[in-house]
C-alpha cells in the first residue's frame, strides 16, 4: 500500500488557494487544515504568482486526438495540489481605503484573477483584511465597487478581522464554496456521462472515476462507491474490446487501473464498516483477474499484481480491523459467506506471499529464456511511466527536449525483466509468510501457522540461510509428526536432512535420515514435482536414504565418498552417539523392549530376560555389537555378532564384562529380533534395564531407552498403518505384561535363629528363653538382636489404667533381663545397648562360620497373658564391604503366661464343738457373709493350693504372716516339709492351721498365706544348685473374720466308732459361758438306726459359768456311717435353736469287732476333715 | 437397510465367542478372557456406530449421546429400546433393559436369582453359572464402551444382573 | 473437477487422502487439506449462533485458497470428511450429495470386520468407489 500515491491513499482534501496578505496565509491555513472537514490551503504570496493556478493552455485548433490512456497519472495529485476549489483574494483594508494608486492596484489584481480563473467554475471570495478596530473605517462606497469588480455576491466579499471566530466564518465559507464547486463539477460530468456521447471507453471510465472523486471530495459515499464500481466494470469489459495498446501493455495498464479503483472501493467498504461486502467485493475482483495472465514472457508481472493485491487488501483490513471488529458479516446467500479466515489478514498476506513466490519463479524463468537468447537490453534505463496510469513510454533525448515515445511490447518485456531483476523477493516474501506465521499461531490455528511456516522456511531454505531454515522446519516437523501426516513430515524431513547436509552437521543428517528412512511411506505417490530434497515418497527412496546413511555410518572405508557426502564422516574423531527415548521420533528405527521373565527373583539366582529389538527400517539391518545395561552395573553384558566379531568393536569393552555371541543380530523390517539371556542380580532390590545400546563399528552407537512389554505404546506414525503387528514376545503372558525391572529379594540369611522355652510360663517366676545364634554359613558382623515382646491380642503390655506409671509392678509381662551363655554377666558389658520392659536390643559379638552364640532372656509374667516374642538378628555377611547388605533373620514365639496355683481356703469348727454364733443364725444364708469365729476358741483354717500348670511343682513351704501376731494366734497343725513337696499337675496341697482368735472384733485381719514354690525340674534338679532366686512366691490373702462371743457351746462326745448291736454312751454337754442363767429347751429325734434311752424333749437352766451334761445310751442297728439323733437347742434368751452339723453328728459303726489295729490314727484324724 | 443377520445366528455366535474364550484360549485365565471378548465388542460397537449415526447431526453433549444409544442403538441391534436411564448428573449414567435379549434365552439355576444383585462380574468368581452370565456380559460392554468412545466420549462400562433376564449397564464416563 | 478428497480420523491423522489430478502438486493438496482442519476446528468449536447449520455434518466451504475451493464434512464419530475443487461455481447441493456419498462408502469402509479402527483405509473397493462418485460429481445436478 505504501506504494501507491498519497493523493490515491488518503481521501481527497479540498483545495483553496489564498492570495494576497501573506502575512495572513500561516494562521488561515493552519485553521483550516483543523477544520472538520479539513482543506488544503495553495498559499501565493502576491498577485503575481497567480499563473500558478492558471490552466495550461488547452490548443483548441488541433483536432480531437485519439484517447491515449483512461486516467491520466497526475489528475488526482493536480487537484491536490494545484485546481483550488476557492480562490481567495486577500487584500488589506489599507489598500481598499487607501489611495486611488493603491485601489487601482486591488482593481487591477482582482482583474487579473478573474482573467486566469475566467471559464472555469472555480469559485472566487473577495477578503478585505481590517485591522481589528478599524471596522468601521471601510467606506461603503469603495466596498460596493470591490463587489461589483469582483461579480460576486456580497456575503462573498467579506470583512475580516482576524480573530478566532472570524476565522471560523471563514472557514465555513471556503468549505461550503469547495463544496458547491466539487459539486458543480460532479454534476459537469456527470452530465457527460448521462448523454453517453463517448465514443470510448476510456473516456467513460475516466468520467466515472472523476465524477466519483467529485462525489469523494464532498463526502458523498455511496455514490462516489456507485462510480467507482461503475468504472471498475467498464474496466473489466475492456480487456476485450480494447485494441488501443500491444496487447501487454494493454493489459498491464487495465490491470493498473482496476487495481486503483479496486482500492477505492475496498477503501470506501471498510470505512462504511462493510467488512463482510468489502471482502466478497475482493473474492469478485480476484475472481475475475485471476485468469487474465498475460503473455507468458511477461507472466511474472501478472504474479506481481495479483500478490500487490493480496497484500494491499490485508494492509486494508489491518488498519481498518480496529473499528470493524464487531460487524458481524450478513450477506443472505450462503454459499458466497465469506469463511472464517477470509476476515484475518492473514489470509491475504498468505496468498501475496504465495503469488510472490510464483512471480519469483516465473520471473526466474523468464530471464534464463532472455539470457540464453543473449539479448541486452541497452535502451532499459530510459524507459519511464507515461502520462497515463499503468503506460510506460520511452524517453527520447533529443537535445533539450524530451519526447516520449510508445514502447513495442518486447521493448515493454525486456524493460520489464530488467526492472524484476533489481528486486530480490525472497526476504520480501519471508516477511509477508512470517506475519500470517505469527498471526496464525496467535490464533491458535496450528495447521496454517504450519503451511506458513513450511513457506517461509522453504524459502530460507532457497537463500541458503540454513539455521533459520532449520529452526521453522523442526518446528513444523513436530506437528507433522503428531498428527502422523507422513507425506508432509517427509517432505520436511528432507529439507532438514539437505539444512544439515549444507551445514555439515553429522548428527542431524544421521536422525534425520534414519526418521526418513523409517518413515511409514509405502505407496508410491506418482509424480511429485515439487518434492524439495526430499525425492518422492517411495520405499525406493526410502531405500537409498538407507543406504546413503549406513555408508556414512560404516566410514568412508566401505563405500565411495559422494562429493555432497564428503564432510559428512563417522570417525574416530568424530564419533557418533544417538539416544532414543520414549518420546523420541526415531523409536520407528530402533525400539527395545525388554522383559523379566519373572517378577521376583531369589537372591543369587539367575532370571531370564527377554529382549527384542525391532526396526522399521526399509532394508536388514547388522548391528555389530548389543550391550544391555542395567542400573545394577555389574549386570551389564555385551552381545556380539558373530559373523561382525572380527570387527574392532570389541575393543571398547571394559574388562570383565560378561561377553556373549550371537550368531546374528539382523534385524529385519517390522520383524521383532528376540534374545534370551540369563541374568543373574548382584544386589537385592530393583534390576531394572535401561539402556539397550547397538553399536555399529567403533564409532557409532545408537543408545535406545528400554521398554517394559506391558506399558509399550503403539509407534508412532506406524500405528496407523495397516501392517501386520506382532508382540514383542512369543509369550503372550509376558507380551502382555512383561516388566523389565524385576523385584530381587534380599540374601537368605545363612544364620540360624533358635528360641528355646520349655512349655508355657508361670506367672511371677523369671521365665527363661534361650536364643542361640548359629552361624552356618554366614560369619556375623556387627550382629544387633532386637526383642520386642507383643501383646498377642495387639494391646500393650500395660493395662490401660495404669499406662501413666511406668513402674515394673504394673506391667502384666516384662523383659527382666539378658545373661549371657557362660553364666557371664552381660548387664553391664557394653554389649547390651537398651534394655527396656517391652524392647531389648543386644549386640551379638563376631561370630565365625560354624561358631555360636547364646543369652537367656529373662521375662517375667505379673499377670496370666499370652505374648509374641520375637527375636530378629541384623547382621552384616561381610566385615569390609561397607555397600553389603545387611542380612535379617526373624523369629517369633508366643508363649502364655499361665497361673501356677490356684490357693483357696476354708475355716471349720472344732470336732463335735458346736458354739451359738448369734449372728450366724440370725442370717438366711451365710455364703455372702464374712465367716465367723468364735473368741478364744480354736477353729481350724485350711488352705488348700492347686497346681494348675502342666508341670509338676515342688512346694518349699507355706505359712501364714499374720498382721499381728497378738490378735490372732494362728499355729500350723502339720509340721513344714523336711523336703520340698512334689506337686504333680492338677494335683492339690491342703495345709491345716490352728486358729485362736484373742481379740473380739468384728473385722479381724487374718494376715496372708505365702506359698513359696518352684518348678520340679525333674531328676537333673537335685544336681543343679538350686537358687533362691528360682523360688516364686504366691501370695493369698485371707479375708477379714468376724469374731464373736459364743454364749453357749454344744459338745457331743461319743466313742469314735461303735459295733453293731454294742451298746455305747452318747452325752451332749451344754456349756454356758455367760454370767446369766440360760433356759435351753432341747430335743432329740429318733433315729432309724439306733435304739437310745434318755430324755427325748425337755428344757434346763443352766447356771452361769457352769455346763450341763445329758446322757444317753445308744445301741447301733445298722452298720456303716450312721446318722446319730440329732439334738436341737433353742436358747430361750436369744430365741435361736441350732444344731449340730451333719458331719458332726456322724459316726461309723462296725458290724463286728474289727481285727486291725488303730495306730495309724493320723490318716483318720486328717480323714473327716478332708472329707467334706 | 437391505442386509440382515438372523438373530439367532448372532446369539449362537456371541454363546460361541464366549465358550471358546473361555474354555479354550484362555481357560485358565478368565480376566485374559474377559479382556478379549470385551475387545471383539469395542471393535463392533465401534464400527456399528460409525454406520447409526450416519444420518443424523452431531451431538452436542453427552447425554444426547448416550440417549441414542439408549434409542436407536439399542433399537438396531437388539430390536427394542433401553428400558430406563438413570444418570446422577456426574458422568455416570445406569442403563436398564428389563429383558435384555441376550441374557433372555439363558436358564439359570433358581438359587441364583436370591442371589441379588452382583456388582462386578469379575466379583463372582465363587459362583460358577453367575460367572458364566457375566461373561456374556463383556461383549455387550464392549459393544457400548465402543460406541461411546467411537462419539468421543471415553467411559468405562459394566454390568449388573439382578434379575434374569433384566440387565442394566453402568457407563462411567472418564473425565 | 474435484481434485483431492481425503478422510481425515479424529486425531487429525489421514486415514486416506487421494487427489485427482494430473498435475503434480500431490503434495500441495495435502497442505491444503491438512489447513483446513484449523477451519473445521475452529467452525466446530466457535459455532455461530446464528448459524442455522449448527451440528450439520455439513460444514460448507471451509476456505478458498489460490485455485481451489475446500468443503468440509464432520461426522459424529469426529471423522472428517475433505473435498477439494477447482470449481467456482459450486452448487451447495453437489457437495452435500458428494458428502453423503462418500460417507457412506466410508462407513461400508471401516465396518469390514478386517479394518482395524484408527488405521489407514486401504481398502481397493473403497478407492474404486471414491472415484466413481468423484466422477459424478455435479453430474446429477445436469439431468
Amino acid at each position: 500500500m505504501e506504494e501507491y500515491p498519497e493523493e490515491l491513499r488518503t481521501p481527497p482534501v479540498a483545495l483553496v488557494s489564498l492570495v494576497g496578505c501573506p502575512d495572513l496565509h500561516a494562521t488561515v491555513t493552519t485553521h483550516l487544515h483543523s477544520q472538520q472537514p479539513p482543506l488544503n490551503a495553495l498559499a501565493l504570496p502576491d498577485f503575481s504568482k497567480i499563473s500558478m493556478i492558471s490552466r495550461p493552455p488547452k490548443d483548441a485548433s488541433l483536432p480531437p486526438q485519439p484517447v491515449a490512456g483512461i486516467l491520466k497519472k497526475d489528475w488526482l495529485l493536480k487537484h491536490r495540489t494545484r485546481v483550488p476549489a476557492v480562490v481567495a483574494a486577500l487584500f488589506s483594508s489599507d489598500h481598499v481605503s487607501g489611495d486611488p494608486a493603491q485601489w487601482l492596484q486591488v482593481c487591477t489584481d482582482l482583474e487579473n484573477l478573474k482573467g486566469v480563473l475566467r471559464g472555469r467554475n472555480v469559485k472566487l471570495v473577495v477578503v478585505v483584511v481590517a485591522p481589528s478596530n478599524s471596522k468601521d473605517y471601510l467606506s461603503e462606497d469603495r466596498m460596493i465597487a470591490l463587489r461589483k469588480r469582483a461579480e460576486l455576491d456580497s456575503k462573498y466579499v467579506i470583512i475580516f478581522v482576524p480573530s478566532e471566530t472570524e476565522l471560523q466564518q471563514l472557514g465555513n465559507t471556503f468549505s461550503e464554496l469547495a463544496n458547491s464547486f466539487y459539486k458543480d463539477e460532479g454534476r459537469r460530468i456527470k452530465a457527460r456521462l448521462e448523454k453517453k456521447n463517448f465514443h470510448s471507453a476510456e473516456l467513460n471510465i475516466r468520467c466515472c472515476f472523476k465524477a466519483a472523486v467529485y462525489a469523494e471530495f464532498c463526502r458523498d459515499w455511496t455514490e462516489a462507491l456507485r462510480l467507482y464500481e461503475d468504472a471498475y466494470h467498464a474496466v473489466r469489459e475492456m480487456v476485450a474490446a480494447s485494441t488501443r495498446l500491444p496487447p501487454i501493455q494493454r493489459l498491464i495498464e487495465i490491470k493498473c487501473v482496476a487495481e486503483q479503483l479496486h482500492f477505492k472501493i475496498s477503501t470506501l467498504l471498510l470505512h462504511g464498516g462493510k467488512l463482510a461486502g468489502a471482502i466478497v467485493w475482493f473474492r469478485q475482483h480476484y475472481a475475475s483477474y485471476r485468469k487474465l495472465v498475460g503473455a507468458p514472457e511477461v507472466i511474472f508481472l501478472h504474479w506481481e499484481w495479483l500478490s500487490r493485491q493480496f497484500l494491499v487488501f490485508a494492509e486494508l483490513l489491518e488498519t481498518s480491523s480496529v473499528t470493524s471488529q464487531h460487524v458481524s458479516p450478513s450477506v443472505p446467500d450462503a454459499t458466497d459467506r465469506a469463511t472464517e479466515w477470509e476476515f484475518h489478514s492473514a489470509y491475504y498476506f498468505q496468498l501475496a506471499a504465495h503469488y510472490l513466490k510464483e512471480k519469483n519463479s516465473s520471473l526466474e524463468l523468464a530471464q534464463s529464456l532472455s539470457e540464453t537468447s543473449g539479448e541486452v537490453d541497452g535502451n532499459a534505463e530510459s524507459v519511464t511511466a507515461a502520462a497515463y496510469i499503468g503506460q510506460f513510454a520511452k524517453l527520447l533525448e533529443f537535445g533539450d527536449t524530451f519526447v516520449m515515445q510508445s514502447l513495442s511490447d518486447e521493448e515493454y518485456a525486456r524493460y520489464a525483466l530488467a526492472e524484476g531483476k533489481r528486486f530480490r523477493d525472497s526476504h520480501e516474501i519471508i516477511a509477508l509468510l512470517k506475519r500470517c506465521f505469527e498471526a496464525y499461531n496467535k490464533d491458535k490455528a496450528s495447521r496454517m501457522a504450519a503451511f506458513c511456516g513450511f513457506q517461509m522456511a522453504r524459502e530460507y531454505f532457497t537463500v541458503d540461510e540454513y539455521s533459520h531454515a532449520k529452526e521453522v522446519f523442526e518446528n513444523v516437523a513436530s506437528l507433522y509428526r503428531q498428527e502422523g501426516w507422513v507425506t508432509l513430515l517427509w517432505n520436511v524431513l528432507g529439507y532438514l536432512r539437505d539444512c544439515s547436509r549444507k551445514s555439515a552437521v553429522v548428527k542431524d543428517f544421521i536422525e534425520y535420515s534414519l526418521e526418513m528412512a523409517a518413515l511409514p511411506v509405502s505407496t508410491n505417490v506418482a509424480g511429485q514435482r515439487d518434492c524439495g530434497p526430499a525425492g518422492p515418497a517411495s520405499i525406493a527412496q526410502r531405500e537409498i536414504i538407507h543406504n546413503e546413511v549406513f555408508s556414512v555410518i560404516r566410514g568412508a572405508s566401505e563405500s565411495e565418498p559422494t562429493e555432497e557426502n564428503s564432510s559428512l564422516i563417522v570417525t574416530a574423531d568424530n564419533p557418533l552417539y544417538l539416544e532414543i527415548d520414549l518420546v523420541s521420533p526415531l523409536r520407528a528405527v530402533l525400539l527395545a523392549s525388554v522383559a523379566f521373565h519373572e517378577q521376583v527373583v531369589k537372591h543369587g539366582a539367575e532370571t531370564v530376560i527377554s529382549l527384542s529389538l525391532l526396526s522399521q527400517l526399509p532394508l536388514n539391518v547388522e548391528i555389530d555389537q548389543l550391550e544391555i545395561q542395567f542400573n545394577q552395573s555389574e549386570c551389564n553384558f555385551v552381545i556380539v555378532n558373530a559373523q561382525r566379531s572380527h570387527l574392532a568393536a570389541i575393543s571398547c569393552l571394559q574388562p570383565g564384562r560378561r561377553v556373549e555371541t550371537a550368531t546374528t543380530l539382523e534385524l529385519r523390517t517390522n520383524k521383532w529380533l528376540r534374545l534370551t539371556y540369563n541374568v543373574k542380580p548382584e544386589q537385592s532390590g530393583k534390576l531394572e534395564c535401561i539402556y539397550v545400546t547397538a553399536r555399529w563399528g567403533q564409532h557409532f552407537t545408537i543408545c535406545c531407552r528400554a521398554e517394559s512389554p506391558a506399558s509399550m505404546s503403539d509407534l508412532p506414525l506406524w500405528k496407523f498403518e495397516d501392517i501386520m503387528q506382532t508382540i514383542p514376545m512369543k509369550d503372550p503372558g509376558l507380551a502382555f505384561s512383561g516388566q523389565k525391572a524385576v523385584q530381587v529379594e534380599e540374601p537368605d540369611p545363612q544364620v540360624d535363629l533358635k528360641l528355646d522355652s520349655s512349655g508355657p510360663a508361670l506367672v511371677g517366676e523369671s521365665f527363661i528363653v534361650p536364643v542361640i545364634i548359629t552361624s552356618k554359613g554366614h560369619s556375623v558382623h556387627s550382629g544387633e538382636l532386637k526383642i520386642n515382646l507383643v501383646d498377642t491380642r495387639g494391646g500393650g503390655l500395660l493395662s490401660p489404667r495404669e499406662a501413666e506409671s511406668f513402674s515394673s509392678d504394673n506391667l502384666h509381662v516384662e523383659l527382666v533381663g539378658v545373661s549371657g551363655q557362660e553364666s557371664e554377666d552381660l548387664s553391664n558389658s557394653e554389649n547390651i545397648r537398651k534394655i527396656q520392659p517391652s524392647f531389648g536390643l543386644i549386640s551379638v559379638p563376631f561370630l565365625n562360620e560354624g561358631e555360636s552364640w547364646s543369652c537367656k532372656l529373662e521375662i517375667r509374667w505379673n499377670r496370666p497373658k499370652p505374648i509374641m516374642l520375637y527375636v530378629s538378628l541384623g547382621y552384616f555377611p561381610q566385615s569390609t564391604e561397607l555397600s553389603s547388605q545387611r542380612a535379617h533373620v526373624h523369629k517369633s514365639l508366643q508363649i502364655e503366661g499361665k497361673t501356677a496355683v490356684v490357693m483357696s481356703h476354708r475355716f471349720m469348727l472344732p470336732f463335735r464343738r458346736e458354739p451359738l454364733l448369734l449372728s450366724k443364725t440370725k442370717s438366711v444364708s451365710d455364703s455372702d457373709q464374712i465367716p465367723c469365729l468364735p473368741l478364744n476358741e480354736t477353729s481350724m483354717l485350711v488352705v488348700s493350693a492347686k497346681n494348675c500348670t502342666e508341670v509338676p511343682l515342688r512346694l518349699l513351704s507355706m505359712s501364714v504372716e499374720a498382721v499381728d501376731a497378738s490378735t490372732c494366734d494362728v499355729k500350723s497343725k502339720s509340721k513344714d516339709p523336711e523336703e520340698p513337696v512334689l506337686l504333680v499337675a492338677g494335683e492339690e496341697f491342703k495345709q491345716v492351721f490352728a486358729v485362736t482368735p484373742e481379740v473380739n472384733l468384728p473385722n479381724l485381719n487374718m494376715g496372708i498365706v505365702c506359698l513359696r514354690w518352684r518348678r520340679d525340674h525333674g531328676d537333673g534338679e537335685r544336681l543343679a544348685t538350686c537358687s533362691t532366686a528360682s523360688a516364686v512366691v504366691t501370695k493369698h490373702s485371707l479375708p477379714d473374720v468376724n469374731v464373736e462371743q459364743p454364749p453357749l457351746i454344744v459338745s457331743l462326745d461319743c466313742p469314735p466308732h461303735a459295733i453293731l448291736g454294742n451298746p455305747f454312751t452318747y452325752s451332749i454337754k451344754i456349756t454356758n459361758r455367760t454370767q446369766f442363767l440360760q433356759e435351753v429347751k432341747y430335743s432329740l429325734a429318733d433315729s432309724q438306726s439306733f435304739v437310745l434311752s434318755g430324755p427325748h424333749n425337755d428344757s434346763t437352766f443352766i447356771l452361769p459359768k457352769s455346763e450341763h451334761i445329758l446322757g444317753y445310751k445308744l445301741v447301733p442297728l445298722a452298720s456303716g456311717f450312721q446318722q446319730l439323733p440329732k439334738i436341737t437347742l433353742t436358747s430361750v434368751r436369744y430365741s435361736a435353736g441350732f444344731q449340730p452339723s451333719v458331719a458332726a453328728s456322724t459316726m461309723f459303726v462296725f458290724p463286728s469287732e474289727p481285727h486291725f489295729g488303730l495306730k495309724d490314727s493320723g490318716e483318720m484324724r486328717v480323714e473327716p476333715v478332708a472329707a467334706e | 437397510m437391505g442386509r440382515e443377520v438372523s438373530e439367532s445366528c448372532v446369539e449362537s455366535l456371541v454363546t460361541e465367542i464366549v465358550s471358546s474364550y473361555c474354555n479354550g484360549f484362555y481357560a485358565d485365565k478368565p480376566e485374559l478372557a474377559a479382556r478379549r471378548i470385551e475387545a471383539i465388542g469395542f471393535q463392533v460397537g465401534h464400527q456399528l456406530s460409525e454406520r447409526y449415526t450416519m444420518d443424523r447431526p452431531r451431538f452436542t453433549d453427552h447425554l444426547e449421546a448416550i440417549k441414542f444409544i439408549c434409542k436407536d442403538f439399542w433399537s438396531e441391534v437388539f430390536k427394542k429400546q433401553i428400558d430406563n436411564l438413570k444418570t446422577n448428573h456426574r458422568g455416570t449414567f445406569v442403563l436398564q433393559d428389563n429383558r435384555f435379549r441376550w441374557l433372555s434365552r439363558m436358564s439359570v439355576d433358581p438359587s441364583i436369582e436370591t442371589l441379588g444383585s452382583i456388582q462386578d462380574p469379575s466379583a463372582m468368581a465363587e459362583n460358577k453359572a453367575a460367572q458364566a452370565i457375566g461373561m456374556h456380559l463383556y461383549f455387550p460392554c464392549g459393544i457400548i464402551r465402543g460406541a461411546l468412545s467411537n462419539l468421543g466420549i471415553p467411559c468405562a462400562v459394566s454390568a449388573d444382573i439382578s434379575n434374569l433376564p433384566a440387565c442394566s449397564f453402568v457407563i462411567r464416563i472418564k473425565a | 473437477m474435484i481434485v483431492c478428497v481425503a478422510v481425515v480420523g479424529h486425531q487429525n491423522n489421514p486415514l486416506y487422502i487421494q487427489s485427482f489430478t494430473e498435475a503434480d502438486d500431490v503434495l500441495k493438496l495435502h497442505h491444503i487439506v491438512h489447513c483446513s482442519l484449523d477451519v473445521v476446528d475452529e467452525r466446530v468449536n466457535n459455532p455461530k449462533k446464528s448459524s442455522p447449520t449448527l451440528n450439520e455434518t455439513f460444514l460448507g466451504l471451509l476456505y478458498p485458497t489460490e485455485n481451489y475451493k475446500v468443503y468440509g464434512y464432520l461426522t459424529n464419530t469426529k471423522v472428517k470428511l475433505i473435498l477439494v475443487t477447482t470449481d467456482l461455481d459450486v452448487r451447495d447441493a453437489d457437495v452435500r450429495n458428494f458428502f453423503r456419498k462418500f460417507h457412506a462408502a466410508y462407513v461400508d469402509a471401516v465396518s469390514n470386520p478386517f479394518h482395524v479402527p484408527g488405521k489407514k483405509i486401504t481398502s481397493r473397493t473403497f478407492a474404486e468407489r471414491v472415484s466413481t462418485i468423484v466422477k459424478s460429481f455435479g453430474l446429477s445436478s445436469a439431468s
